[in-house]
């Protein structure tokens, strides 16, 4: 498809030229020793850990997405869900994390997709703490979830957003899984698909 | 008729307390009974690790002085015996690395390698002790190896070396103690990659 390289070239455009740049290290080590430091604070209750990160990953969506749409050259809006999950995976991961997250395991009624990530910046060098729980029940990179919660929502879709697999939990895969919840307002209009 | 070759018998992190912070032992080869077993028990080469502090502090005194020896690669610290020799590799924040080597932990083929041109002939001719610099690739794994552990935000430094210059823990991180396998099974003399 002519069209989708060519706005792959774009994305690469806009992550060469438009975007600012940090050291990977030093967002490496800042997120890790912010989660660190939140299981130190919650007294290894992860589950709270979870919830704190995706509040503060809302709050950076609520933000970000105006940055998006400024960078990424976005002038109208997707119409459908599917378009939105392209955008997501192809355009706002890339031109903030350079990475493009696969995109799978679609319902049939449009409204809930999986991003697989095949690299996770966040998670490089990290082992979760060893101590039989955190196994089970932190997700390292759960800000990411409320990124994309928060980001969808300043543009009128409510959606749930959570990891259903990491590879930090020795699982094959670092999986998240998005449901569209609704429309927010009416403006939209239906799903053609 | 076989050749001995050095190989490495033990390696040792230790930290700025001078608290041990890791240890691997590796067997040798033993030709008495052709089996593979270490050439001394846990407890002799923690103390050959110990006696290597007292020649860090002397080396790092003297390099100080003298202004040199920044790679922080110390070469040779002692010949224990005719069989083992402790190499010692210190970094800026205190954390020493010592690799115990076994003159005679390896048997090749003699005559395979009389046959033998380049690194193998070092590798072969190497039984009469070791060359500068040799040991440079094993402490740049370990380093490595090290760096890595530091970076994962769930390993608490100040636990295994308290700023308070008094003890710590050991590492008991898996990922950790499989690389130090790695690396002491894969050294052979004149390899320069680990």
């Amino acid at each position: 498809m002519a069209s989708s390289k060519a706005s792959r070239l774009g994305e690469e455009y806009v992550w060469r030229t438009r975007m600012d740049k940090v050291n990977a290290e030093l967002v490496v080590l800042t997120y890790g020793a912010m989660v660190a430091q939140l299981c130190k604070d919650f007294d290894s209750d992860y589950v709270k850990v979870n919830q704190q990160l995706d509040k503060m990953g809302y709050n950076i969506g609520l933000r970000l997405i105006e940055d998006y749409l400024a960078k990424s050259n976005t002038f109208k809006r997707c119409s459908n869900f599917r378009e939105t999950a392209e955008m997501i995976a192809k355009v706002g991961f890339k031109i903030f994390l350079n990475i493009t997250p696969t995109i799978t395991n679609w319902t049939s009624d449009g409204k809930q997709f999986s991003l697989v990530f095949d690299e996770n910046p966040f998670a490089d060098f990290v082992e979760l703490p060893d101590d039989g729980r955190a196994q089970d029940e932190l997700w390292y990179s759960n800000i990411l979830c409320g990124v994309l919660r928060g980001a969808l929502e300043m543009v009128q879709m409510q959606v749930e957003a959570k990891f259903v697999s990491d590879v930090l939990r020795g699982n094959d895969t670092t999986e998240m899984r998005i449901s569209l919840i609704r429309y927010i307002d009416d403006e939209l209009p239906p799903e053609d698909d | 008729m076989a050749t001995a070759i050095p190989s490495i018998a033990c390696l040792g992190v230790i930290g700025r307390n001078n608290n041990p912070l890791h240890t691997s032992i590796f067997p040798s080869y033993d030709p008495s009974n052709n089996s593979f077993r270490p050439v001394r028990t846990p407890l002799q080469f923690s103390l050959i690790l110990s006696s290597t502090l007292d020649v860090f502090e002397l080396r790092s005194r003297q390099n100080a002085a003298a202004g040199v020896g920044l790679t922080g690669d110390f070469g040779l610290l002692h010949a224990v015996d005719d069989r083992l020799a402790a190499y010692g590799f210190e970094t800026n924040t205190g954390t020493r690395f010592v690799v115990i080597i076994d003159m005679r932990g390896r048997r090749i083929d003699g005559a395979l390698a009389a046959g033998l041109d380049g690194r193998d002939r070092r590798l072969a001719g190497a039984a009469a002790g070791l060359r500068e610099g040799e040991m440079r690739p094993v402490f740049k794994a370990m380093q490595g190896a090290y760096i890595r552990l530091l970076q994962n935000p769930f390993f608490d430094p100040d636990e295994h070396s308290p700023p308070t210059g008094q003890g710590g823990a050991k590492i008991t991180n898996k990922k950790f103690a499989d690389d130090m396998r790695r690396i002491g099974e894969a050294w052979t003399p004149g390899i320069t990659n680990l």
